[in-house]
């Protein structure tokens, strides 16, 4: 106990040295573009990133509201007894009811972190969230029209998308069936949550100090809102400075890194790929519109190239590895991103060819 | 046990959360009042966010009501292994307070940001600065791999048949095959907020057919290094979803007096429609016979309309 404690401490160090150089950076731009004094508000390239931050930080607002209060929900009203009834503990039937919960719930990965955290913690097997959590973002209704409409010459591109995004979560989830043999999660199972910041929250009212003139269920029904609400605010608060951090960095990325500079780099078959999918992980676009900007490369890049963006960007990008970072342990992140990477570079060569 | 008495600092705590969860409440809603939210995000989004602004509200509200009753009673620490910052050694306990009191204000201060950037800088709409970033789309017509002996189609509907026949093509580009026809038979085809992206793709999807129409279009002046002299880019920028994944859109126009415009500034351009070459491929330009100053649109963007077809 002593250990993990000491581990969480010093892994939320390590975050908050994170966002204090994040800060620095920012002072470091706002005194760097202050050449003549007083005139540095009104800097273009200030602008534009306050533009992007903002934009991307209400664009992920309502995602990463549903994505915690599902998760408070899950915490307060679901027992660990109904989701291991509700997964087959064949890891292949396992994994492909973790492809249809992508299709039920057609939430991005902003709301897909917090939720498949205590989806873990209530017993989900790490392979089925593992698939869940690649394929959630892709696979499902709304970013197959979104994608079939962007690229409706090439309707078979929305086929595509859906594919191989298929075929490598169910991959990356025997990958992680057969080696994976530690908790995913960066703090131990038997502490459900930890909020490094937070003292206590009203959990549960001891029965010892309910006052006597209490309704016993009412109490009761009042205390689980206050709870769900309770948890809802400490995973808010927990999960979106990981959000806002990435929006930071994809907001200095975008104001000083010009897409036309680094298509310069690649124009051959292999490089192209690698170069759309550099790009999916820096934009760190919602998977429901960037079907829409990997159209306009059509006439730059071959199809695998816009195909493994598509593929790519939602399984992995800047804002979602800082968020999967909060919660799984780097290893984790490590593999996941190692066989992902991999895989769609190879699929998306594949599958053209 | 220690004897429970008022808890300030967690008291503080809730209400601090309190606060910064009604400040992005406060932001969203001035902004939807204001209209400036398009700038940042899409039309279709905006319900959602402004339905997020009321969750935060209620969020907050449980917070203070928390704070309240910190101090009133003793909440319990809850049975899922909290990590009690102030909960160790009687040594370490002076070091581990300055600690967790630097921590808390960097939290905080990242959750600020958004809120004093928001509140300190104007709104601004974004137009060539980005596009340079963006590079711009031409509407060029994206190669048929293998797909050019596909049966053509026309479209059903009573339309004059010479006009279906001028308008014969794949399957999948009917939806455009509609608006062209409807533009082909418009004596000015004007370039506005509504469809522009879309009016923008058909007449390059059939740029033979609109050969000689007159045109007209407001948008902001843009220049790429490929552009020779006596010719820029008239352009507007498209937002699908947030600023993150905004492209810009733009028609080739040709004047003599291109120079005398410049960059970012907005014009409307009327002219007859002729036929150039970008990237080995036909498209549409512009020859202009009249160019006025003109306002930046009070839209700032313009957005794809994946529906457009069904609204003709």
């Amino acid at each position: 106990m002593e250990n993990t404690t000491m581990q969480r401490r010093t892994a939320s160090s390590r975050t908050n040295l994170f966002a204090a150089v994040s800060l620095l950076i920012i002072l470091g731009l706002y005194l760097f573009s202050s050449k003549a004094s007083g005139t540095w508000l009104a800097d273009p390239k200030l602008q534009l990133f306050k533009t992007l931050f903002i934009s991307i930080m209400l664009e992920a607002m309502p995602f990463i509201l549903v994505g915690v209060i599902v998760s408070a929900l899950l915490h307060v009203f679901v027992s660990d007894a109904m989701i291991r009834r509700f997964i087959p503990s064949n890891p292949v039937l396992g994994i492909l009811t973790a492809t249809v919960l992508g299709i039920l719930f057609p939430i991005c990965e902003c709301g897909m972190v917090p939720a498949i955290r205590n989806l873990i913690r209530k017993g989900m097997p790490t392979h089925v969230a593992a698939a869940f959590i690649l394929v959630g973002p892709i696979i499902n209704p709304i970013v197959f029209w979104s994608t079939f409409t962007a690229f409706r010459s090439h309707p078979e591109m929305a086929y595509m998308r859906m594919g191989l995004a298929f075929v490598i979560a169910f991959l990356v989830g025997l990958i992680v069936y057969r080696f994976v043999r530690f908790d995913p999660l960066r703090e131990a199972k038997n502490a459900p949550i930890s909020h490094a910041h937070e003292h206590a929250h009203a959990h549960h009212q001891h029965h010892d100090q309910h006052d006597a003139d209490h309704e016993h269920s009412q109490a009761h029904r009042s205390g689980k809102i206050a709870e769900v609400m309770g948890h809802a605010v400490s995973e808010f608060f927990d999960m979106g400075k990981f959000l806002l951090i990435g929006a930071i960095l994809v907001g200095l990325l975008q104001t000083f890194v010009s897409n036309a500079d680094l298509m310069a780099l690649g124009h051959g078959p292999g490089s192209s790929n690698a170069l759309m999918m550099v790009l999916g992980f820096m934009l760190s676009l919602c998977s429901t519109s960037d079907a829409f900007v990997a159209q306009s490369f059509l006439n730059t890049f071959d199809k695998g190239a816009l195909l493994a963006f598509m593929v790519f960007g939602p399984m992995l990008n800047l804002k979602s590895l800082l968020m999967m970072l909060a919660v799984f342990k780097a290893r984790f992140v490590l593999i996941i991103g190692a066989c992902v990477t991999v895989l769609v570079y190879v699929g998306s060569l594949l599958v053209l060819n | 046990m220690i004897r429970w008495k008022p808890a300030f600092t967690e008291a503080f705590d809730h209400s601090f959360k309190g606060l910064i969860l009604i400040g992005f409440a406060a932001l969203i809603l001035y902004l939807w009042q204001t209209g400036d939210m398009l700038l940042y995000i899409a039309p279709d989004l905006v319900p959602y966010v402004v339905a997020a602004s009321v969750v935060l509200l209620a969020l907050a509200g449980s917070q203070f009501r928390l704070a309240a009753r910190s101090l009133r009673e003793k909440v319990v620490v809850c049975d899922c292994g909290h990590d009690h910052e102030h909960d160790h050694g009687a040594a370490g306990h002076r070091q581990g307070g300055t600690r967790l009191l630097l921590k808390k204000s960097g939290i905080y201060g990242l959750f600020l940001l958004p809120l004093l950037l928001g509140a300190a800088l104007p709104n601004t709409a974004f137009a060539g600065a980005l596009a340079v970033n963006k590079g711009m789309n031409m509407g060029a017509v994206p190669v048929d791999d293998g797909k050019a002996d596909l049966e053509l189609v026309e479209l059903e509907g009573n339309v004059d048949s010479g006009l279906k026949e001028l308008f014969r093509t794949q399957p999948y580009n009917l939806d455009y095959a509609k608006l062209g026809m409807l533009l082909y038979q418009q004596d000015l085809i004007e370039m506005k907020d509504q469809w522009f992206i879309e009016k923008l793709e058909a007449i390059n999807r059939f740029v033979d057919n609109f050969q000689g129409k007159t045109i007209q279009i407001t948008g902001f002046v843009y220049r790429d290094k490929q552009l020779p002299g006596g010719q820029l880019i008239v352009g507007r920028m498209a937002m699908t979803h947030c600023i993150a994944d905004i492209a810009p859109y733009g028609m080739i126009v040709e004047t003599p007096s291109a120079d005398d415009y410049a960059n970012d500034t907005w014009i409307t351009v009327t002219g007859t429609i002729g036929k150039t070459q970008a990237g080995g491929r036909d498209i549409m330009k512009i020859v202009a016979t009249d160019i006025e100053a003109a306002e930046p649109s009070a839209v700032p963007y313009v957005y794809p309309d994946i529906n457009f077809a069904s609204k003709l």
